[in-house]
């Protein structure tokens, strides 16, 4: 009942109702005015055939006079079969006729002649075998000496005829009526569930789920599909959003608790014990170094999120990425002679494009970083870049920086751009997790995408810009 | 030489104070921006420390008055705002270097040192010397006792930026400002390996070493000689 209540509280419904009695109107007035065309038709045709039966009577009366008319009446009314038509010759002494044509018709009356429907009861008697209640359309025509010529139709059929169509026209009516207060009704009701999925989901995510999502038909495109897909990607994202929040406050607080229960047992300890200057050192040294690491954590937090919120933006540049590069070879060069790996670096090209310099180096920097860290002596670095030509022929630039380390499994591929997302789930290495969190960002910010594949064995990392114009 | 510090956090004023007074400096400190300026201008300092986030006046406005009446003492912002973009706007208000909270006193130190000399008149040098390490800024040529060093062009910007700073320290994020122009910290150490190798070119085969490691906070290019360190 509330169902149906909440129905006719829509304003689809509404709409649709205002639209069936309108509609219903229309057809109305449209059906009536067919209902009036054809029973004046069906008149007319009558009417034509009254004059050309009483005619050819007339013509015999011509020849033969009364005595001949009642002749061929009587034949007329003796047809085989039940004959359509009702023949009388009447005199005026007997039956006035004239009394059945109404007042107005007798104004107009024109050569004697004049039609009337009339109950067929009062001239029963003068016509053989019909029944008095029938309805009749007669012509009469007056003759000398009082006779009249009375031709007459029967109306029964014809009414019958117009009856129907008259109960037609108000089935019609009806269906119509009802036909689009229905669809008015299915179609509130469908378009109320709908909205009631989405007001539902709704309501469950309020509550606090939310994985919750808005059903949709997956290969259908009408605007509540395409509507309920924009909210539940919009709902996914924030899904997204909220879980990668909670991790991040989580592994924060994980990793934040490390350090500063060093902190606090080292001051401990320090209460505690008889430190020598020596002591002294060691102690303010690590203690620096674990608030140091600390602020770095903080710091790398708070540039990924000032790079997510698009700020950056502000200071983009046109430069060539190739210089850029070489000066990072140039530092990096120098360190892998220290490690004893082998350095390999080929960029030649002219590299245009634009964006945020200081991030663009932040980015390679954190990738040769990896690079460095997670390869062991006489192990290969190589930094690649180049124009390449996608699928679509558009211009792209890729940078790959490959090495022989231990590479990222497949499966961690997505995760590891996660904030504080570990390889070593021990977190005992040295690091924050954020190191790729900030490279992803900035790839984000600038639209490129990052491609990790095996180097067999090692990492090799691709970012590929679509080459804007400087 | 004189410095104020106008800081509103009671314990971070006291502990810059009394390290600016150990490394010799006599050092002020108010703890509002009203009277910071009305200190700053009335008193003839040397350099101001001034913290961004300050009670009845604040920080970039004291800048911006005190260069609007022709005050071009050298200013060092504190600030726990530490974006590119806050640091832009530090500058642009007039300060001369931005320190972001929490900063290692070291890198204080250093960074007002280096204001200190920047503030002094520095006619246009195109020779550089320590010891008998000469640099010749126009043809990049670098010699120690009249051997050829040869070095990249990153190690000489290194090196130029030390020699020009002979005998203070330079920290690491100045050298990662100065040299690679960046405002964040690799994790594999660049710095030590190309000091380490500039220290190889220009120490390695020479008795006396110039460049030093200054534990916990930079580097410094010491002259043997204790003489003046630059000539034109």
């Amino acid at each position: 009942m509330s169902v149906f209540r909440r129905i006719l509280q829509t304003s689809i419904f509404r709409l649709s109702l205002v639209y069936a009695v309108l509609f219903s109107l229309i057809a109305a007035a449209a059906l009536l005015s067919v209902y009036k065309v054809a029973e004046n038709q069906i008149k007319d045709q009558i009417d034509t055939r009254l004059t050309l039966e009483t005619n050819l009577l007339l013509e015999n009366y011509k020849k033969r006079a009364v005595k001949g008319l009642l002749e061929d009446i009587n034949i007329y009314n003796k047809k085989e079969g039940r004959p359509f038509y009702i023949y009388a010759l009447i005199h005026q002494s007997k039956l006035d006729l004239s009394r059945f044509i109404p007042t107005d018709k007798n104004t107009i009356t024109r050569k004697n002649k004049t039609f009337a429907s009339i109950p067929l009861g009062n001239i029963v008697e003068y016509v053989p075998d019909r029944d008095a209640n029938e309805m009749v359309r007669m012509m009469l025509t007056k003759l000398p000496r009082g006779y009249q010529l009375l031709v007459g139709a029967e109306l029964k059929e014809m009414q019958s005829l117009l009856n129907q169509l008259f109960k037609a026209t108000l089935i019609a009516i009806s269906v119509i009526f009802a036909l689009s207060t229905l669809i008015g009704s299915f179609m509130a009701y469908k378009m109320l569930n709908r909205i009631n999925n989405v007001t539902q989901t709704a309501d469950n995510i309020i509550e606090g789920d939310l994985s919750h999502r808005i059903p949709v038909v997956s290969d259908r495109n009408n605007e509540f599909d395409r509507l309920g897909r924009s909210l539940n990607r919009m709902l996914g994202r924030n899904e997204e959003l909220m879980d990668s929040m909670r991790e991040v406050t989580n592994n924060l607080a994980h990793d934040l608790r490390n350090p500063l229960n060093r902190i606090r047992h080292r001051i401990e300890s320090a209460k505690l014990e008889e430190v020598t200057e020596l002591g002294f050192e060691q102690f303010s040294d690590d203690t620096i170094h674990d608030i140091d690491g600390v602020i770095a954590t903080f710091n790398a937090l708070l540039s990924i999120a000032q790079i997510e919120s698009g700020e950056p933006r502000k200071d983009w540049v046109g430069f060539e990425l190739n210089t850029l590069l070489d000066d990072l070879a140039e530092t990096y060069e120098a360190v892998a002679e220290e490690k004893k790996l082998i350095w390999e670096y080929q960029v030649t090209d002219r590299l245009l494009m634009s964006g945020n310099q200081h991030l663009i180096a932040q980015l390679f920097t954190n990738l040769l970083d990896n690079a460095f860290k997670y390869s062991t002596q006489g192990g290969k670095i190589i930094v690649k870049a180049m124009k390449i030509n996608d699928s679509n022929h558009s211009p792209q630039i890729a940078v790959t920086i490959s090495d022989n380390g231990p590479g990222i499994p497949l499966e961690e591929h997505e995760k590891v751009f996660k904030r504080f997302h570990r390889l070593d789930s021990a977190r005992s290495t040295e690091g924050n997790g954020l190191g790729l969190s900030l490279v992803k960002a900035v790839a984000n910010l600038h639209q490129a995408k990052i491609h990790f594949s095996d180097n067999q064995p090692g990492l090799c990392v691709e970012v590929r810009f679509s080459k804007q114009k400087a | 030489m004189q410095i104020l510090i106008i800081e509103d956090d009671i314990q971070t004023a006291q502990f810059i104070q009394k390290g600016l007074q150990e490394s010799g400096f006599v050092a002020d400190h108010v703890a509002d921006g009203e009277l910071g300026l009305q200190q700053a201008i009335s008193n003839q300092y040397d350099a101001l420390v001034i913290d961004r986030m300050l009670p009845k006046l604040d920080g970039l406005s004291i800048i911006e008055q005190l260069r609007g009446q022709g005050f071009n003492v050298p200013i060092l912002i504190l600030s726990a705002l530490g974006d590119v973009d806050q640091r832009v706007a530090g500058l642009k208000a007039g300060g001369d270097d931005y320190l972001v909270k929490p900063y290692a006193f070291s890198e204080l130190l250093a960074r007002l040192q280096a204001l200190l000399r920047r503030n002094q008149p520095n006619q246009e040098v195109n020779h550089l010397q320590v010891g008998d390490l000469k640099m010749d800024l126009l043809k990049r040529q670098v010699t120690r006792a009249n051997i050829n060093i040869d070095l990249q062009p990153k190690e000489f910007i290194l090196l130029e930026t030390l020699m020009r700073n002979v005998g203070e320290v330079i920290t690491r994020t100045m050298l990662l400002e100065k040299v690679w122009d960046y405002n964040f910290d690799p994790q594999t150490n660049v710095i030590d390996v190309h000091i380490s190798r500039i220290r190889g070119k220009i120490d390695k085969d020479f008795d006396v070493p110039l460049l030093k490691t200054v534990r916990g906070s930079g580097y410094i290019l010491n002259n043997p000689s204790h003489s003046t360190s630059s000539e034109g």
